[in-house]
């Protein structure tokens, strides 16, 4: 059985607007031990999934339906005291700001142990020597004489490793990282990310890792799924996914990204905007500003099915697999054309 | 010895020359009266050009005083010392009505594309603005033009009346790019103009910004702290750390064979957007953070962090911009020999120095 | 913190140097003659003016006016004596300061717990009937005049229905029928039912507006997130993640809004015909009672740094944020 198993998973918000639909029919499953990259651009609802699958998203306007099995048991239909229980324990999450995560009031120790107490039945000693070896584990200098420090007596990097002793403190099975290393400088991502590595090793989390950057993602994930406007609009092993991209999105990712390893003398651009999701296109979703558009994107929507050559490779796109396969070579090609 | 000079001779046509900048910022402290206890040397003595039609990226992290830099070029700030020559004028201490037609010639293109356009104002109006400013035609002529500008950077010309926030990020972006544009300028300084935008529009504004290059020969100064971004777009590339200069190259040479510790961390800190390739290297991990300006470490201000660190050298003498070949300088005692390079390969320090390499290499010859 | 602490003091003594020369330089080198007050206005007999000319030192140059009228006041806490009954000044503040503060220290706990309580829930349950019955409170706490909203009072609950007392103060201390008045506890807050509720009501308004606004703003902090993915129940939350953060502000902000509101007490002191500082003020400028009308303001001043300073205090206290630098 998966840890996590989602199955047709929507969210949506009503607003002054309309109803804004930000997660549509998503599927996907996490096994133990295993990191899921979930990629996308902003507003794609890559967050708001994992708010969803956490039940963070504000009650008072958030309609979700589908199934979020954990463990075997429905996390959409469980109580709020449920969730709690499961919550920062068997399941954490970091975020994407380490300035506004940390509550500025209090010392980050007594945050770590508050995080402790409230899953385990310990003194506050037992709970303060976790958190010392926690911040010990993350690699926070002179950790003794950092936990009665506030937060704002730390740097941003450090700020997010706090958070992520914080999520790892109650040994958890799955922990869900919302774009841990976007507001973090190159040098400290690569801190962060090497990081959660070794913590992964040691722990064996699992880890869903949602971010809008494919390097990221290439580096750290095994499966990855490709979010556009609420849409999985691809999925696939990580290796599978980067060297036969199946979506023309995921064509457009790849192509518009400036890259270490390729010289490219124009990126090729995604044109227009992310569609609203008050009122998202007809059809596949992307078809506005798709270069091979066909008049049936227009009209019908394209299912999430398996690739010709790979059954764990699923893609929701009308093209032929023989046109996909040459424009995914065409891309491969012009991407690895220096590489070295 | 080689050093900057030499390695940066100033031929006479560039654009911009930069000489020695520092930009410190007073730090004061005093119950009733204030007085300076200290300063932070945001940027600390940096010296750069730049030939007209080209791209000088720079990247650094952030702090490392990038963005002061830019602001003290294009004189948002004063700068605490050094000079700065635009087209063969000394214009560092100018004073405004002075500067004003200099104006003209270099603009600025910023970060946040929703805090850079005035809400209230439409946009016809911001483009027009500069022009207005300068005094640049009848009202019938600003409007052309502006419509014009709308035009050339891929918006609706019919959008002259719209207000910045029924724009999206990208085309706020476009609209900033027009502002820019709008005076005809020779320099125009882009700090973090894309760093707040998704990757499929980032990709429409660094495509926008190439075209305009060839269109209007204009020379950009592009701040990012993406390297990806920054390979893609410069010709020339320069490395800051904490206020200095680490190392300045043409982007070919820079990215396949950096000399400076520095550079070479960033280059492999960056996730590689490719799997196979991605997880075969070896990322060099920096110890802890970026030190605190305000009491930058001795001589080289990068030996705390820095694996090839070599007590008793690094942290006494400061390393002078050795030269590694034509326009290639990085300041770095122990400059790698090679690219790429484990993290194991780069704490084992050269068993020479920079400078007796570069005395064995010439004494054949 | 030490450094922080010296500042707010030195600006506090700066702050008060200034406000009693202000007041000092308006009254005494103001149109008005003092001495012509102490003799009895316009009838005064020259010789009379002459030495009451002497006694108070209006020959001398006004620095040196002034330089003793702070050392009277610095070293001796002495505040001079009445123009109109020869009576000591600090001896009317005494009588006349314990009404204010317990007008404005009473209404000050009521316009908070007011506040605090519909300001956090119409918070945490927006566009309800409470948020929105609230907000029409807000609407009329804001608009009122103090002076309308006493009279309304007075009327409907003490003539119409005879519940309280429509006028008048009762000493906290000092027992019933001791001097003819009433005395007491109970008595005390009897009479003060109705001033503070009249007093409070603006503020409390305005405190509901700020807390909701402050409250809800900080329940979509990041850190509030985080309590909540942490698996801590809404209550800890609240109390331990919000509130705290929530309510720093408005420590703040009841730190200056003590002193407004001292000078809202004189309408509901006039109202209800409390013998509070506000109405002390208003009968000195009619007699033209100067040295009286300048102790309540020198009085007042003192009262409202003071309590700024505990203020200032107290948020350092609360906010490591601002205890460091």
């Amino acid at each position: 059985m998966a840890l996590l198993d989602i199955r047709d998973l929507s969210t949506s918000f009503r607003t002054e607007d309309g109803v804004v639909k930000a997660v549509q029919g998503v599927n996907f499953s996490v096994e133990k031990g295993q990191t899921l990259g979930i990629v996308g651009e902003s507003g794609c609802g890559k967050s708001v999934t994992c708010l969803t699958i956490m039940g963070l998203n504000p009650k008072r306007n958030t309609v979700s339906s589908g199934e979020a099995l954990w463990k075997g048991k429905d996390l959409l239909t469980s109580s709020p005291r449920e969730l709690r229980e499961i919550r920062g324990d068997e399941i954490s999450m970091i975020f994407q700001d380490p300035m506004t995560s940390l509550n500025p009031v209090h010392t980050i120790g007594r945050q770590l142990v508050e995080a402790v107490m409230l899953h385990r039945d310990v003194t506050k000693r037992i709970a303060r020597a976790r958190a010392l070896e926690l911040l010990k584990a993350v690699g926070i200098p002179k950790a003794e004489n950092r936990i009665d420090d506030y937060p704002h007596q730390f740097s941003g990097g450090m700020r997010q490793r706090v958070m992520i002793a914080m999520a790892l403190i109650n040994d958890p099975d799955l922990l869900i990282a919302d774009e841990p290393t976007t507001a973090l400088d190159v040098t400290t991502q690569a801190q962060i990310l090497s990081l959660m590595k070794r913590l992964q090793e040691d722990f064996g989390s699992a880890i869903i890792m949602i971010t809008h950057d494919l390097g990221v993602v290439a580096e750290i994930a095994d499966d990855v799924l490709v979010m556009y406007a609420a849409n999985v609009v691809e999925q696939a092993e990580v290796h599978d996914l980067f060297n036969h991209p199946q979506h023309p999105y995921t064509w457009g990712l790849m192509g518009s990204l400036p890259r270490l390893d390729a010289d490219v003398e124009r990126l090729t651009q995604i044109p227009g905007q992310p569609p609203s999701l008050l009122r998202p296109p007809s059809g596949c979703r992307f078809h506005p500003r798709c270069p091979y558009v066909m008049e049936v994107c227009k009209t019908t929507v394209p299912a999430l099915e398996p690739t010709a050559h790979d059954a764990d490779h699923l893609q929701k796109c009308h093209l032929d697999q023989e046109t996909k396969d040459r424009e995914a070579a065409k891309l491969l090609a012009a991407t690895m054309a220096e590489a070295g | 010895m080689e050093t900057a000079p030499a390695a940066n001779p100033i031929s006479g046509d560039e654009l911009l020359v930069v000489e020695n900048v520092k930009k410190y910022f007073p730090i004061t402290r005093g119950i009733i009266f204030q007085k300076e206890i200290a300063s932070v040397k945001a940027v600390d003595g940096v010296s750069f050009s730049i030939k007209p039609g080209e791209t000088l990226g720079i990247v650094g992290e952030s702090g490392c005083g990038k963005s002061t830099l830019a602001r003290c070029i294009i004189k948002l700030l004063e700068s605490t010392d050094g000079k700065i020559t635009f087209e063969g004028r000394d214009i560092t201490r100018l004073s405004r009505p002075a500067m004003r037609p200099i104006r003209r010639e270099m603009t600025m293109i910023f970060q946040d594309p929703y805090a850079s356009l005035n809400p209230r104002k439409r946009v016809g109006f911001i483009i027009g603005e500069p022009l207005e400013v300068h005094g640049l035609g009848s009202s019938s002529e600003i409007k052309r033009r502006v419509q014009e500008l709308l035009e050339v950077v891929g918006l609706n010309p019919e959008h002259y009346n719209r207000f910045p926030h029924e724009f999206s990020g990208g085309q706020r972006q476009r609209i900033g790019v027009a502002r820019a544009l709008a005076v005809n300028p020779k320099l125009i300084v882009c700090d973090e103009p894309v760093s707040a935008l998704d990757v499929s529009v980032q990709a429409q504004i660094l495509n926008l910004l190439k075209d305009l290059q060839d269109d209007f020969g204009l020379t950009y100064i592009f701040i990012a702290h993406d390297l990806n971004v920054v390979r893609h777009i410069s010709d020339r590339v320069m490395v800051m750390y904490l206020g200095k200069v680490a190392e300045i190259a043409s982007r070919e040479v820079l990215y396949r064979e950096p000399k400076h510790p520095y550079t070479g961390a960033l280059l492999s800190a960056v996730p590689i957007a490719n799997p196979d390739t991605g997880r075969k290297r070896e990322a060099i991990v920096l110890e802890g953070d970026v030190p605190s300006p305000v009491n930058p470490p001795s001589a080289c201000n990068f030996h705390p962090r820095c694996p090839r660190f070599v007590e008793g050298h690094c942290d006494v003498e400061e390393p002078p911009l050795y030269s590694f070949g034509p326009g290639h300088i990085a300041a770095c005692h122990y400059a790698l020999e090679r690219w790429p390079m484990t993290a194991s390969e780069m704490r084992r320090a050269g068993s020479s120095t920079t400078q007796e390499r570069e005395q064995s290499e010439q004494l054949p010859a | 913190m030490f450094r922080y602490l010296v500042r707010r003091i030195l600006w506090a003594m700066l702050l008060f140097l200034v406000i009693t020369f202000v007041t000092f330089v308006i009254f005494y080198v103001g149109p008005n003659n003092p001495a012509r007050a102490v003799c009895g206005g316009e009838q005064a007999k020259r010789a009379c003016l002459v030495q009451a000319t002497r006694k108070l030192g209006l020959n001398k140059p006004m620095p040196v006016q002034y330089y003793r009228f702070l050392k009277k006041l610095v070293i001796h806490q002495d505040l001079g004596t009445s123009f109109a009954t020869s009576q000591s000044v600090n001896q009317r503040i005494k009588e006349a300061a314990p009404v204010t503060a317990s007008l404005v220290l009473g209404g000050a706990v009521l316009w908070m717990i007011i506040g605090l309580s519909v300001g956090i829930f119409s918070a945490l349950k927006p566009r309800s009937l409470l948020d929105r019955a609230a907000m029409v409170f807000v609407l009329i706490g804001v608009s009122a005049h103090p002076v309308w909203i006493g009279l309304i009072f007075e009327y409907v609950f003490g003539v119409k229905l005879g519940w309280t007392p429509i006028a008048n103060y009762a000493n906290f201390f000092g027992a019933p029928g001791d001097s003819g008045l009433p005395g007491g506890p109970w008595q005390w807050f009897y009479h003060l039912i109705l001033p503070w509720c009249t007093f409070a009501l603006l503020f409390a308004a305005l405190y509901v507006r700020m807390i909701r606004a402050n409250v809800m703003e900080t329940l979509n902090e990041d850190f509030v997130r985080t309590a909540r993915a942490k698996g801590a129940p809404e209550r800890q939350v609240l109390i331990s993640h919000v509130l705290r953060n929530a309510l720093l502000p408005v420590v703040t902000m009841l730190g200056m809004d003590i002193g407004i509101a001292l000078g809202g007490a004189i309408f509901t002191e006039t109202v209800y015909q409390l013998p509070g500082l506000g109405q002390t003020a208003i009968i000195g400028i009619s007699n033209q009672d100067l040295a009286i009308v300048q102790g309540v303001i020198v009085f007042a001043t003192v009262a409202i740094i003071i309590f700024n300073l505990l203020v200032d205090l107290l948020y350092a206290w609360i906010d490591p944020r601002i205890r460091l630098t």
